[in-house]
């Protein structure tokens, strides 16, 4: 159960208590900057910690149980409204097998579920890329699919 | 000239208050009366610094309306009226109290007390934040307190204001202006949101001169600047963009305010002396308005005690409230007391956990010797 309150002047606040009595909050601070307290059941006092936006990204990263490795990597989104509904976001780099072809020429929707949501090419990013668009050796793909679309793209597209 | 050394000298004071982390306010106003004609006499306010006072209020104020949201207060009124209502009434009538005993007439007591009911939202919030007490309950009904004295604020300016040969009709001004602040805050934002989203110079100008279109009311209207600007920010509240925009220009010209607020004062001994007292019983006020809230909502004394410790720092209202309707005597009261709980507020948030525990053993021992 996640309650969640805004904070004038000061932020929004989740908390969370787990199903054995220990207590989360996070505070998104108005500066940006995110505190998160764990408090044991038994522990008057919590210990906090204060985090930037990237350390956050890297730690939800890790809470969602995916081993991050730089070549392949990805987030899993939850929503907070829909409880069933989780998306799954990988990244790959481009290799030379699929340097100057296009996504509509490898039909990669059609042949494994899988779409890419955006391309970044030398710092710049294309979200929801034209089908025409030319595979670069280096580019970083977004995409998104359930467990077994993901396990296809990788298998019949990128050949792993 | 002075400007720059000015500023100068509170960047010097804010670097070193923030490194030991004590509260800014007290520091500036502090080296503003060192500073200024009651202490070495090297500054001297001119109109240059009491414009940038006046902006520095003003922007203090309208950045308070834009932080409230009247939808999202709307959701949580209950728990505000309930968190903020003891704190009022206590606080306030206490310090009227004294300060009538004191021998002020009922239009000056009921001036310092508005000033020193209301703590520092500044920094009241800084030390939730900084001495990491943001899961705690008692931290969100802190929260609510300040949320509550923001909106007493906008009454208080009113109250205050001399200048009202016409109570009916001013009254009626400023009911119009609220009434037109609430029913633009809808659309206000959908209209004019899209220029603070330009890449131009336009969203920073714009906004500085939103802020500070509250003097012009005055002006025109006669209806009191600071409410004004707290009602613009509250109709534009929805602009989420506009508060990133102002946060650098109040900054600025408040941490100014403070200074040449500072050099403006001459305290006097008698003034100093009452400030002794009124901090005495405002720090009193609070802890006591405290531990009633928390019992009340928490189930408590502890839990009170938290958050009486916690609303004790007096700070940039209080300034406001006597720099925009004080003459006399209550000048130097009001700043000494501010400089006082503002320190000790800092130093009991700071300490909270240490004075419960010697509390909670001494309410042992009382019981056991009963």
């Amino acid at each position: 159960m996640v309650r969640f309150i805004g904070l004038e002047g000061v932020g929004t606040k989740y908390e969370l208590e787990t199903k054995s009595g220990d207590k989360i909050a996070v505070i998104f601070l108005l500066n940006k900057r995110i505190q998160v307290y764990i408090q044991e059941k038994s522990c008057e006092k919590p210990c906090s910690i204060e985090i930037t936006e990237m350390e956050a990204k890297r730690l939800s990263s890790i809470l969602g149980g995916v081993p991050i490795e730089k070549e392949r990597e990805s987030v899993e989104i939850d929503f907070m409204g829909v409880p069933d509904l989780t998306l799954a976001m990988h990244t790959y780099t481009v290799s030379k097998k699929l340097h100057g072809k296009t996504i509509e020429e490898l039909a990669i929707r059609k042949r494994t579920g899988a779409n890419i949501v955006a391309v970044s090419r030398s710092g710049k990013t294309i979200i929801s890329p034209p089908p025409h668009l030319i595979f670069e050796e280096g580019d970083v793909i977004v995409v998104i699919g359930d467990k077994e679309q993901i396990e296809k793209f990788e298998k019949e597209i990128l050949g792993i | 000239m002075d400007i720059a050394i000015a500023g100068l000298v509170c960047v010097v004071l804010a670097a070193i208050s923030k490194k030991f982390s004590l509260p800014s306010v007290p520091a500036y106003i502090l080296a503003g009366l060192i500073f200024g004609s009651g202490g070495l006499g090297l500054f001297t306010a001119d109109k240059v610094s009491d414009t940038i006072a006046e902006a520095g209020v003003i922007m203090l104020l309208f950045y308070i309306g834009l932080n409230l949201n009247p939808r999202e207060i709307s959701e949580k009124k209950g728990m505000i009226f309930h968190s903020g209502l003891y704190d009022f009434l206590i606080n306030f009538s206490l310090i009227y109290i004294i300060s009538v005993l004191a021998g002020f007439d009922h239009t000056r007591a009921f001036l310092v007390a508005s000033a020193l009911y209301i703590s520092s939202s500044a920094i009241v919030l800084q030390s939730l934040i900084e001495n990491r007490k943001l899961i705690y309950r008692e931290s969100e009904i802190v929260i609510w307190i300040m949320v509550f004295e923001d909106i007493v604020i906008a009454l208080l300016i009113v109250l205050n204001n001399p200048e009202t040969s016409d109570l009916i009709f001013f009254m009626l001004k400023v009911l119009i202006l609220t009434a037109l602040t609430y029913l633009l805050s809808g659309y206000m934002p959908k209209l004019i949101g899209g220029l603070f989203q330009r890449e131009d110079e336009v969203p920073a100008l714009f906004a500085f001169t939103v802020a500070l279109l509250g003097v012009a009311f005055e002006e025109f209207f006669q209806i009191p600047a600071g409410y004004t600007a707290i009602m613009l920010g509250l109709m534009l509240s929805g602009i989420k963009r506009l508060k990133e925009i102002i946060l650098p220009f109040k900054d600025v010209f408040l941490v100014l305010f403070f200074f040449f607020f500072g050099i403006s004062v001459n305290l006097s001994t008698n003034g100093l002396v009452l400030g002794l007292v009124l901090a005495a019983v405002a720090i009193a006020g609070k802890i006591i308005s405290g531990l009633i809230t928390g019992r009340h909502l928490l189930k408590s004394w502890l839990s009170g005690l938290e958050i009486g410790l916690d609303t004790v720092a007096r700070g940039e209202f209080s300034i406001f409230l006597i720099f925009a309707f004080g003459s006399g005597s209550e000048v130097s009261a009001v700043t000494a007391a501010v400089v006082i709980t503002s320190i000790i507020g800092a130093f009991l948030s700071k300490n909270s956990e240490k004075i419960k525990i010697s509390a909670s053993k001494m309410a042992e021992r009382f019981s056991s010797t009963q």
